[in-house]
């Protein structure tokens, strides 16, 4: 599988980071020489192509691929170089050919793809343009890294470039100090989980290095390769159950960082300050499924500890529960859709700690088309009304933006699990496997069916606040908007600022030129003249346009994806055979057989349905006629709603633990330990030096013939040493020349 | 009586007490200086007088010739560092003439510890 020499696998990642070098290089250049207009087509272009070249190239070795033997489908690892090559390990630049990274590589290129095309409308007004799609085709660049590497280095390696993309693309408007902190609490939160994915790398290495007289295929020193370590994970560490869940919880704390679960799911929510195809496409769509994958990968790993996936389970459905109630107390469109990506997520990690791992992939994928649609469409709302973001100021939008809307509606059903649409199918898959399993489980109680119910139940949830999204932005009959008074937007950063930093949209806001500093603040941003022509703020006489093609054309592709996508990797088993032809590595097959015993077994299907329209009835119930006066004024709204936006007290209370209270340590350290035990025993030194220079000081009189007198007796005193020496008997003495001579053949020194 | 060794050397030790002397009694730089200058020579003298006057042994006639050469090039170097040294500690008064109009060495003793 070559192309030209190169090995296609090759191909799929070079041509996005040729792409990265030709925006990050050239892009400027060329908007400059050819004007803002031509010039943005051009680079929009070269940027787009490369993804759409890669999602091809990938498509076909993909489909070799399915014509191999279910057997065969790993393909021997295309090593480009040697990375790291030590006595002691060995770690190539080595990519991976199998059913589990050309799915993920299919998601990245083909969903990055059409976000960059969708991008190209998007930030069409965009003055740093080249930048954008510089860190866009840096991202798919390290995400295919993430995904193609044949070992965990590699996987590290994308794991962080991705972060960093993640990091410059939510901090891109970053003359606003809010996305700035946004970006650093996104990259600081996920700090903590590569904590977890570095130590439990460390631990694998420690523990196969450790046992290479067990290991398969030791002598080539490769401890994080995959065709090392997966084949003898078995073997390895069925005698250690505490080493596997050591390196099985490590390795989900990695997972947790990234994939926005419980306890480090809060930089996900605030990342939504970054402009919106990044969301659809990062936040959404590809990286913060990383977690998933990388379960899936290490997925031996995890079924060698039952103790490990219950805990894996428990997060996951806490956080999905979590993060569905959350999302009632959201006004603002793209926070609903965040929290509701964490809680898909934790769908998604229920699943993998129930065993059934493909079910997370399965799900990972119809997430990726109806969590991208949705982030999109409501791109285009927010586009359409002049980026506000309060979907308390929609309504009715259905009579302006009929594409926008169609397509949002399938993405909504999509997610609420209307029957036949994408999300059904996963989500039923997921249900499925978690009531139907034995496998997780802590000293022996089966968390696999509580948390099935549990899922149900925020199933229903999904369906309800999705439905809310829905009514309140696209229908209701009243057209919100028109009755703002015209200083809202003032109002509005005043609530906002509420419940902590609140994403602003600053889509009009980067135009500011920057004089007198790097940031603004909140009041500056409000205090400057608005000298943006282009657009202007939500005001009652405001009308939404639809969308330009190169926006639509992406929501499109994206809603027939949702619809379709889930019952064609669903019939016949489809992803089921591609991704494990073979069923677990090491569980019992019945233990995550994907479907409950007995009665449950033919309830299941109307469970899933039921729950579904159960929330669509009841968002029905409460918004059919549009935003209820309860919660038009965040002052009248019930107490509940009010704990669910500010989070439960969740973030208020990480934040001022771990910054507050990191900031009280750092106090403390500084005032003790710095200043007092450090500094005092510097200069306690210092202090003893000097009482020891005060003894001599009186040498130094400061006249200057006093020196010379002792200048003068010193040296006499010096002569006066040497004569005595030289009569001594037996001292030194003084050597005639010619003596030397003769005695010494090399000859004496004159 | 001839004039031999030990003349030059008396005279010579004669000169450096003498400098020596006056460098440590004198408050005025400028004599200091010349005092200075009088060392040197002292030890100029001596160098060149046991050039001159360079017992032979039975050393080859070469390594004689090297030796007288050597001491007379010292000379040549102690006058260089000479004129090096008063053209530096000239510059040296001048600029404390400038700064408290005064060249009393007692007075400079702002090192005093």
């Amino acid at each position: 599988m070559d192309i030209a020499g190169i090995p296609t696998i090759a191909l799929v990642l070079i041509l996005p980071f040729l792409g990265f070098l030709i925006q990050s290089l050239f892009g400027g250049l060329v908007v400059r020489k050819l004007g803002p207009a031509a010039g943005k087509k051009v680079m929009g272009a070269l940027a787009v192509t490369p993804i759409a070249l890669s999602f091809a190239l990938a498509v076909m070795i993909t489909f070799q691929l399915v014509g191999l033997d279910p057997e065969q489908r790993t393909l021997e690892p295309v090593v480009l170089f040697n990375w790291i090559e030590l006595a002691s390990i060995h770690i190539p630049f080595e990519l991976v050919v199998d059913p589990l990274s050309m799915t993920m590589t299919l998601v990245i290129t083909g969903i990055g793809a059409l976000i960059h095309l969708y991008a190209t409308g998007y930030m069409a007004e965009e003055k740093d343009y080249t930048r954008f799609f510089t860190y866009l085709n840096l991202f798919i660049t390290a995400m295919l890294i993430l995904v193609l590497g044949n070992n965990l280095a590699l996987m590290f390696i994308g794991w962080e470039g991705v972060g960093l993309c993640s990091y410059l693309l939510i901090g891109f408007w970053y003359h606003d100090v809010n996305n700035a902190k946004a970006a650093n609490k996104a990259f600081i939160v996920n700090r903590i989980g590569d904590w977890g994915f570095t130590l439990g790398m460390f631990m694998i290495v420690a523990f196969f290095a450790g046992n290479a007289d067990k290991v398969a295929g030791a002598d080539s020193n490769r401890w994080l390769s995959y065709d090392v370590l997966i084949p003898n994970a078995v073997n390895l560490l069925q005698g250690h159950p505490g080493v596997a869940t050591a390196i099985a919880l490590l390795l989900f704390v990695g997972a947790m960082g990234k994939s926005a679960q419980f306890p480090l799911y809060n930089w996900l929510p605030d990342a939504m300050a970054g402009p919106t195809p990044v969301s659809a496409l990062i936040h959404a769509a590809t990286m913060v499924t990383a977690g998933v994958f990388m379960l899936n990968r290490m997925s031996v790993f995890f079924e060698m500890t039952p103790t490990g996936m219950a805990v894996v389970a428990i997060v996951g459905a806490f956080t999905a529960l979590f993060a569905a109630l959350i999302a009632f107390g959201q006004t603002d469109i793209k926070k609903v859709l965040a929290y509701s990506t964490v809680s898909q997520l934790g769908f998604m990690f229920v699943a993998c700690g129930v065993g059934a791992f493909w079910v997370g992939m399965f799900h990972v994928i119809t997430h990726a088309f109806f969590k991208a649609l949705l982030f999109l469409g409501s791109g285009a709302v927010i586009h359409a009304m002049a980026h506000d973001q309060d979907m308390r100021h929609y309504g009715n939008l259905m009579k302006y933006i009929k594409i926008t809307a169609v397509t949002m509606i399938l993405g909504w059903l999509a997610i609420a699990g209307f029957p036949l649409l994408s999300g059904f199918w996963s989500k039923e898959a997921i249900l499925g496997a978690a009531l139907g399993n034995t496998a997780a489980e802590i000293n022996g109680l089966q968390v696999g069916p509580a948390l099935g119910w549990l899922l149900l139940v925020v199933a229903a949830l999904t369906a309800a606040y999705m439905t809310r999204l829905t009514l309140l932005t696209f229908f209701g009959g009243k057209e919100q908007w028109r009755e703002l008074v015209p200083a809202h937007g003032h109002d509005a950063h005043a609530h906002d600022d509420s419940h902590g930093h609140e994403a602003h949209e600053h889509n009009h806001g980067h135009a500011h030129e920057d004089e007198h500093g790097f940031f603004y603040t909140d009041e500056e941003m409000a205090a400057k003249p608005h000298e943006h022509v282009h657009h202007h703020e939500l005001d009652s006489h405001h009308t939404p346009h639809e969308v330009p093609p190169s926006m639509w054309v992406p929501l499109a592709a994206l809603a027939a994806l949702s619809v379709l996508g889930g019952f064609a990797l669903h019939y016949n088993h489809t992803l089921q055979h591609w991704l494990v032809p073979n069923g677990p590595a090491f569980l019992e097959p019945s233990s995550v057989s994907g479907a409950p015993e007995g009665w449950l077994h033919s309830a299941l299907l109307w469970l899933s349905i039921a729950a579904a329209g159960i929330g669509i009835a009841y968002g029905f119930l409460v918004y059919r006629k549009g935003l209820p006066k309860s919660e038009a004024d965040e002052k009248d709204w019930h107490p509940f709603r009010k704990s669910a936006r500010d989070q439960f007290g969740y973030d208020a209370t990480m934040v001022e633990a771990a910054v507050d209270g990191g900031g009280q340590i750092g106090n403390f350290l500084w005032k003790k330990f710095d200043a007092g035990l450090i500094d005092g025993i510097v200069n306690g030194i210092a202090f003893l030096a000097g009482q020891f220079g005060r003894l001599f000081r009186v040498a130094q009189t400061g006249f200057v013939r006093s020196y010379a007198l002792l200048m003068l007796i010193g040296g006499v005193a010096l002569l006066a040493w040497f004569w005595y020496a030289i009569a001594q008997p037996g001292g030194p003495k003084i050597v005639n020349p010619s003596a030397q001579q003769t005695s010494s053949a090399t000859g004496g020194q004159f | 009586m001839t004039i031999g060794l030990w003349h030059y050397l008396a005279l010579s030790v004669f000169m450096f007490t003498c400098g020596s002397v006056g460098v440590i009694i004198r408050r005025n730089p400028i004599v200091i200086f010349m005092c200075i200058e009088l060392m040197l020579n002292a030890v100029n003298l001596a160098f060149l007088s046991f050039a001159r006057y360079m017992p032979m042994g039975n050393l080859p006639v070469e390594r004689t010739v090297e030796g007288v050469m050597a001491g007379q090039m010292m000379v040549i170097f102690v006058m260089a560092v000479a004129a090096a040294e008063v053209a530096v500690g000239l510059g040296i008064i001048m600029a404390i003439y400038r700064l408290k109009e005064n060249v009393d060495i007692d007075e400079m003793n702002l090192m005093r510890g």
